[in-house]
């Protein structure tokens, strides 16, 4: 029944009707509601019999654990810091669990996940709003078919951002990431860089106090005057992303063991704090060949190498040279960068020795940028980005070699012959 | 004669800018547009230089010895922004202080010497001065519009005067501060050539 | 027409023809130069000494009554001792400091200036005929480059009149708020030194009390722990023994005797 009443709903937009131009906009919720009755007639761009919608659903799935985490979490830092004497912030969301009289008891879980959702939700709903706007706009005007590459993109850049992040903020942020990080190369599948972390490195050098510091990830009024217990404010204040050093050295340090860190109850980016739940979208990934586990492991050595090698220097001046290479895979986005955005398979590089190298070198910079650049605390994002306008020439290079080790070869089995 | 004095007036502003089409002189582009203030100056200072070099390059033209002539262009070039240096910096010092080396690096801008190379070595004195303030104008013309674009959205001034209240001063405009660091100003000039190639699609370059 | 004799004589006559062009506006121009430097030279001073705003626009009148108070001193940095033979506006420290002969080398430290200066010059504020403020100039690595200012104590020498960077490269809306107004509204008020006479003045790390209550800590600028912290380190050179340390030891002894 409802399959014969979008048909007829349709008819204007079909080719030729009134309101063709906009068939994109007909198609998206069309295609969303059915699988379509079309199927690919050109040479299509899917590798196997996955199909672009599934993809995209499958990655979703496998952020599931980072959602939970910033529907939880957020609360959870936000409530404990009120109970250790932070205000709420001021404005609509108090009021709303003022109204609803849940309270900010960081025991319960309900509580818990009813304040982080008044943060997360918002960002989630502005970015999908904004950035599907583009994408429908784009879509309208070059005449093609809204593509399901952004929801992908509208789900990894709520997650990346910090709870506090001005709303329009989040909305400038999307329409930079989803206009120039992928429309002007010509829309999804064409661009270079990764849209969700273009957006957000965009807030980054735009809006800094805003995405740095250390008052920025609990979504709490931390101000020390505000807070009683500045032991514990001490402990998870330097988490967010910033004076790593200080908070992870291994003599001393603000007493996070790497448990917490594994797990994630720290305050910081809405959906990065957890490696485990990382961990379950890796599985999921690699499970189903969309994330490459090559691309995660080769980041995973680098950060090895790097880390260790910086281990063995050391440094009289700066202690964050001391901390242990492990611990880089414990802090700030490292887990959530590896597993989600180094993988993305557009921006990645497509043969197999490219993606070792490409992961390396992730890998390899995010140390360096962590420990040795004074300006920027995090380098996953920047290391990621970096790497993803060299993804094509590291490609090119590693079918080169291909090539030359196969005329190699041929010539071998020339001679072999003669 | 008038439209051909017209055309070479004119025509480096849109229709063959030699920042937007020939992506010339982007260097200081991108150092020198924070404010509207330092983007006039720099622009005034490159329309002299290019309007003297290319005149005085075309009144020597046919004495220079070809063998000799790109060293003697640069001789004549940089003396001009030297002298034009001086000049900023004993009338405009606090604006030529924040110029700083980008007036001395006009030597290098590359607008200037390919005018004198291309034009006015083969062009009579006067045609070759409005060829210089032409592509003077269409160098500043850039310079304007990203360095007010710049300055209104990188520190909500315009010409150093508030436009939009500052959020940190009880209104509610919040400085972008990628727009006061250098990749501002490419961004902005991508944008600028997307929307001149978007209406001159003659001006795309061959796939 | 090419010939080599003609291509010398036509180079030699472009060159001496720039060549007097180039001279002729540099030594033209120089007086209005120099006029130039000096006079963002003293708005600095009088920024710093609080005899004027920053947004305040100075006509040359005003500028030269309010600068009539002031007195350019030639200090040896080593000793501390006053030089006053030699002419103040005769002096660049910090063209001096870039000269091995001029300068001496210092042992590490943090601010990360590596040669100071034999002798530089300071500005003294004078009311009814008595010291009312120094102004000294400082100078030290902020997080990408080096930040240039000066720093205005009280006649006690320890309470600081005002704080002003007049260069520096520091990212704006972060470490570039060392000029914001606002910050620099902050410093007056605040004490450098600690009981036993060393520097302990603090840019925090986050927000510091009121003068009262937190006299030797100033708020940390949001999210520029480099720059902040650079600041600090600047001061507390400059105030210590290879900076105005033997300069201000005898102003004050003066001062006591």
């Amino acid at each position: 029944m409802l399959r014969g009443l979008l048909d007829r709903l349709g008819a204007p937009f079909e080719k030729g009707g009134p309101l063709h131009r906009l068939w994109p906009l007909w198609d998206a919720q069309d295609t969303f509601l059915y699988t379509p009755g079309k199927t690919t007639a050109g040479p299509s761009h899917g590798r196997d019999r996955l199909d672009m919608k599934r993809l995209m659903f499958t990655v979703v799935i496998a952020l599931a654990g980072t959602v939970a985490m910033a529907f939880y979490n957020t609360g959870l830092q936000a409530n404990l810091a009120i109970s250790h004497g932070a205000t709420p912030l001021p404005g609509w969301r108090t009021a709303v669990i003022a109204a609803l009289g849940i309270g900010f008891s960081p025991d319960s879980v309900l509580a818990a996940v009813i304040h982080g959702g008044l943060w997360y939700l918002p960002v989630l709903i502005v970015t999908f709003a904004v950035g599907g706007a583009w994408e429908m706009l784009f879509a309208i005007i070059r005449r093609h078919e809204v593509s399901e590459g952004f929801l992908v993109t509208g789900m990894l850049f709520p997650l990346i951002l910090p709870p506090t992040v001005p709303l329009w903020q989040v909305a400038l942020g999307i329409s930079f990431g989803v206009v120039v990080g992928k429309e002007i190369f010509g829309g999804s599948g064409f661009n270079i860089l990764n849209p969700a972390l273009t957006a957000r490195a965009f807030l980054f050098f735009a809006y800094p106090s805003d995405l740095t510091g250390d008052r920025i990830w609990i979504a709490a009024d931390t101000a020390p005057d505000a807070v009683s217990g500045a032991t514990w404010l001490a402990r998870f204040s330097l988490t967010g992303n910033e004076a790593f050093a200080e908070t992870f050295h291994p003599a001393g340090g603000a007493g996070i063991t790497a448990w917490d860190a594994f797990i994630g109850f720290l305050p910081g980016s809405m959906g990065e704090t957890s490696v485990l739940a990382c961990l379950f979208g890796a599985v999921i990934l690699a499970a189903t060949g969309i994330g490459s586990l090559r691309i995660m492991l080769a980041v995973a050595a680098g950060t090895l190498l790097m880390g260790g090698a910086l281990n063995l220097i050391g440094s009289d001046t700066n202690p964050f040279f001391a901390v242990p290479f492990w611990w880089h895979y414990l802090m700030g986005g490292w887990a959530f960068g590896t597993v989600f955005m180094a993988t993305e398979p557009v921006t990645a590089p497509s043969t197999d020795g490219g993606r070792v190298v490409y992961g390396f070198l992730i890998g390899v910079l995010v140390v360096l940028i962590r420990v040795v650049n004074p300006a920027y605390p995090e380098g996953m994002m920047l290391s990621i980005l970096l790497m993803n306008v060299f993804a094509p020439l590291i490609d090119h290079f590693a079918l080169q070699s291909n090539v030359r080790r196969r005329a190699a070869a041929s010539a071998l089995a020339v001679e072999g012959r003669g | 004669m008038a439209s051909e004095t017209r055309r070479v007036l004119m025509d480096p502003l849109i229709h063959n800018n030699p920042i937007a089409l020939q992506v010339l002189g982007i260097c200081s582009a991108l150092a020198v547009t924070t404010g509207m203030q330092t983007s006039v100056v720099m622009s005034a200072a490159v329309v002299a230089v290019i309007a003297l070099s290319n005149l005085s390059v075309s009144l020597l033209r046919n004495m220079i010895p070809t063998n000799i002539r790109i060293i003697v262009q640069l001789t004549i070039i940089a003396s001009l922004v030297i002298v034009t240096d001086q000049i900023l910096k004993a009338y405009v010092y606090e604006i030529s202080k924040q110029l700083s080396v980008f007036v001395g690096l006009i030597i290098t801008n590359c607008i200037i010497m390919g005018r004198a190379e291309a034009f006015a070595m083969q062009n009579p004195p006067l045609k070759s001065l409005i060829d210089g303030i032409g592509n003077g104008m269409g160098y500043a013309a850039i310079l304007l519009v990203v360095g007010a674009a710049r300055e209104v959205f990188g520190a909500g001034t315009f010409w150093g005067i508030p436009v939009l209240p500052l959020a940190s001063e009880g209104g509610w405009f919040t400085p972008n501060g990628l727009m006061s660091l250098s990749p501002g100003a490419f961004f902005v000039i991508g944008f600028l050539i997307w929307i001149l190639r978007t209406f001159r699609p003659e001006q795309n370059e061959a796939e | 027409m090419t010939t080599a004799r003609y291509i010398l004589a036509f180079a030699g006559a472009v060159c001496l023809v720039c060549a007097v062009m180039v001279s002729g506006s540099a030594v033209a121009l120089r007086d209005l130069q120099a006029a130039n430097a000096e006079r963002e030279r003293q708005r600095n001073v009088l920024f710093a000494a609080g005899l004027a705003d920053p947004g305040e626009e100075l006509s040359e009148a005003d500028m030269a009554e309010r600068f009539a108070a002031v007195r350019a001193v030639v200090v040896d940095l080593a000793t501390g001792e006053e030089l006053p033979d030699v002419d103040p506006a005769s002096v660049d420290p910090l063209v001096e400091a870039g000269i091995t002969d001029s300068s001496r080398a210092v042992p590490e430290n943090f601010a990360r200036i590596r040669r100071v200066e034999r002798r530089s010059v300071v500005y003294l504020v004078e009311a009814g005929g008595r010291l009312d403020a120094v102004v000294l100039p400082v100078r030290g690595q902020g997080l990408w480059s080096v930040l240039y200012g000066y720093l205005a104590l009280d006649a006690d020498l320890d309470t600081v009149r005002g704080l002003t960077f007049y260069e520096h490269k520091e990212t704006p809306g972060l470490g570039g708020e060392v000029d914001n107004p606002n910050w620099k509204a902050l410093w007056p008020g605040r004490r450098v030194f600690g009981t036993a006479g060393e520097p302990i003045i603090e840019v925090a790390r986050a927000a510091a009390g009121p003068v009262a209550e937190d006299p030797h800590r100033v708020d940390g600028l949001a999210g520029a722990t480099m720059t902040s912290r650079g600041v600090t380190n600047l001061l507390r050179f400059w105030l210590a023994e290879n900076g105005f340390g033997p300069f201000l030891e005898r102003l004050r002894s003066e001062a006591a005797g």
